[in-house]
């Protein structure tokens, strides 16, 4: 089953790869990635498609929440034929 | 202002007055601020001793422990430490040299990425990058590490950050939000549930004594009458003498503690993450149990048994609220029956032979100093040895590695907890396989006339491996025999500390006063018998239902 997560991350060395590796280190599969600059100044949005065989989604979610840089996470709603670029 | 020295002017304002560490060559920099500034530095002999040092200071203190290594092996050489601390939710800020910024990326002498190496076992790491922001990330890696679910944070400080004077004002941190609380309506909920149970259960994890919530937990128990098992870590949440306390869980648990769960209908975990190690099979653990679990960190709800209620918050708080809130559980005919399990299923000590029986030994160590001694351990046979049979009063008097397992934590981890608390008997409990992998720490206490007291159980043998080969893969043992191990005592002589070997029974009064009197360090060698094995045990792959006992073998 895949489902979509989207991180919003502050501007720090490492917080991508930190996010994507506890994704993987948590037994999820990552299918795509894609990140969007805030052109404000905001939080670097990822948006990241997890593939899962059994483990719950929302437990991630809030494991990425523990991340310091992590300004919000949050599961999107599965939207027919939408996928992400790699 | 040099950037070693505004590193250093933070940690002083964070009330630091002890680190451990070992130099090199890009760390120079901040040894050199080191002398005069005011803040100790404990010289170990390896890297991973300063990590399991600052570990033990952390966990008796309370605060963050701090470590400080070099570029390169220096570093790498702190990472079973800084995994150990993650695991065990221990706060600690891990300081590691690197080369100058203009070097990194080129594979320069001694430069390998530990930010990129530890990303999965820190809570946080940083990279210094201006020589400005120390003071920030200082203070911001001390209230990380120190918050919430407590863990380590690393700062990687490139040689020429340490070495460069700052110019500019630094910016400033942001404390850390206060801990959550749980909601009241939960609690109210929670209350209810624990009411109406008919065979509930306490279960006691770590998570109780790293929060500070031991008195609010035990509040809670003498409040609601409700029988207690722990996990490892959350042995001397409530003292290991208490009537309602029926025993450690899990693995290497008591049959007391694991029966009560398997016929449970409901289970407060508290501060506990449903480890495998304590659940055994997972879907066969406390089949008609709800859950109510509290836990600082909402990760864990529902990471690997789903909760019927979750508390999500401050372990006091919550813990208080529902002593307020919670009636008493009209609960005695389960609670004789919990008590009537404990009593039939009650360790003995009357091993036939005239050898040393280590439970016994330590049993009466920890009742001779009344649970007041500080006992760290390694990791094996003695290690279970000492959560199934010690008196403990509290839990930051059980050091152990519970997460990570690491061997040769427990020397080290001694020195630091007998610095974080001189008036403490620090006792490393110890085997023959496991001191040899922090040996040379024996140097340290030497050097600064610790009175750390060693004593090690001597089987001659990796015994926990030994024991799995025996009743799991056929008696074929491989790779466990340590027949050749060196005289211990002797070894211990060689670095200037004393030591004693004992082999038998009418030997061990002499030993616990030894290693509770005796004026400065002392390493007790007591050989046992190889065959010794651990029990009661759950097979892997098993629920906690299934116990082997030594009578059934």
């Amino acid at each position: 089953m895949n489902r979509t997560i989207e991180v919003g991350l502050t501007h720090a060395e490492g917080a991508i790869v930190r996010t994507l590796g506890l994704i993987e280190r948590r037994g999820f599969v990552v299918n795509a990635v894609e990140t969007l600059q805030d052109p404000h100044g905001g939080p670097l949005l990822l948006r990241v498609e997890v593939g899962s065989r059994g483990r719950p989604f929302d437990v991630l979610v809030r494991q990425i929440l523990r991340l310091f840089d992590v300004r919000h996470a949050l599961l999107v709603e599965p939207q027919a034929g939408q996928r992400l670029v790699c | 202002m040099k950037g070693s020295e505004a590193l250093l002017e933070a940690l002083r304002d964070r009330g630091v007055e002890v680190v451990f560490g070992y130099p090199g060559g890009a760390i120079m920099p901040l040894y050199d601020a080191l002398l005069g500034c005011g803040i100790r530095h404990v010289l170990v002999r390896h890297e991973q001793a300063a990590a399991f040092a600052a570990d033990g200071y952390a966990r008796v203190s309370g605060r963050p422990g701090v470590c400080i290594a070099t570029s390169g092996p220096g570093a790498t050489n702190l990472v079973t430490g800084i995994a150990n601390a993650f695991l065990d939710s221990v706060p600690m800020v891990a300081i590691t040299g690197q080369v100058s910024t203009p070097l990194m990326g080129t594979d320069a002498f001694q430069e390998v990425d530990i930010f990129g190496i530890t990303l999965p076992i820190v809570k946080h790491s940083y990279v210094v990058r201006h020589i400005e922001e120390l003071p920030r990330i200082v203070h911001e890696a001390w209230d990380i590490a120190a918050s919430g679910r407590p863990g380590p944070v690393l700062i990687d400080l490139p040689k020429n950050m340490a070495a460069g004077e700052a110019h500019g004002a630094a910016r400033v941190h942001e404390p850390r939000p206060p801990p959550a609380r749980a909601e009241e309506a939960l609690l109210a909920r929670a209350a209810a549930m624990i009411a109406a149970a008919e065979r509930p259960v306490l279960y006691a994890g770590g998570g109780i004594g790293i929060g500070r919530a031991v008195q609010a937990f035990r509040d809670f128990v003498a409040e609601s009458g409700i029988p207690v098992v722990s996990t490892l870590k959350g042995l001397g949440s409530v003292p290991t003498d208490e009537a309602l306390f029926l025993g450690m869980m899990g693995m290497h648990g008591t049959r007391a503690a694991n029966t009560a769960v398997q016929s449970s209908d409901l289970l407060v975990v508290v501060g506990a993450r449903f480890d495998d190690r304590a659940t055994g099979k997972l879907d066969g653990f406390a089949p008609d149990a709800r859950v109510i679990h509290l836990d600082i960190d909402p990760a864990e709800i529902g990471k690997l048994r789903r909760a019927d209620l979750a508390l999500a918050g401050d372990l006091s708080h919550s813990l208080a609220a529902l002593a307020g809130l919670a009636q008493r559980p009209r609960i005695a005919a389960w609670r004789r029956h919990c008590l009537r399990l404990k009593a039939e299923h009650a360790f003995r000590y009357d091993a036939p032979g005239e050898g040393v029986y280590a439970p016994e030994l330590l049993r009466r160590l920890s009742v001779a100093a009344d649970g007041e001694a500080t006992l760290t351990c390694d990791v094996g046979q003695h290690q279970m040895w000492v959560a199934q049979h010690c008196l403990i009063r509290r839990p930051e008097r059980h050091l152990s590695s519970g997460g990570l397992g690491a061997m040769g934590y427990g020397l080290p981890a001694a020195i630091g907890a007998q610095l974080a608390d001189p008036t403490r008997t620090a006792i490393a409990v110890s085997g023959d396989g496991s001191i040899m992998i922090n040996i040379q720490e024996l140097a340290t206490l030497k050097r600064y006339g610790l009175p750390v007291k060693v004593l090690l159980i001597d089987n001659q043998s990796l015994g926990m491996v030994r024991q799995w080969q025996e009743l799991f893969f056929e008696r074929r043992f491989s790779e466990v025999d340590l027949s050749d191990n060196p005289d211990f005592a002797e070894v211990a002589r060689s670095f200037g500390i004393d030591a004693l070997t004992i082999d038998s029974r009418g030997q061990v009064d002499e030993a616990v006063d030894a290693l509770l009197h005796h004026q400065g360090p002392l390493l007790v060698h007591c050989r046992i018998d190889p065959a010794a094995n651990v029990w009661p045990l759950v097979p892997p792959g098993h629920t906690n239902a299934t116990m082997l006992e030594e009578s059934l073998q």
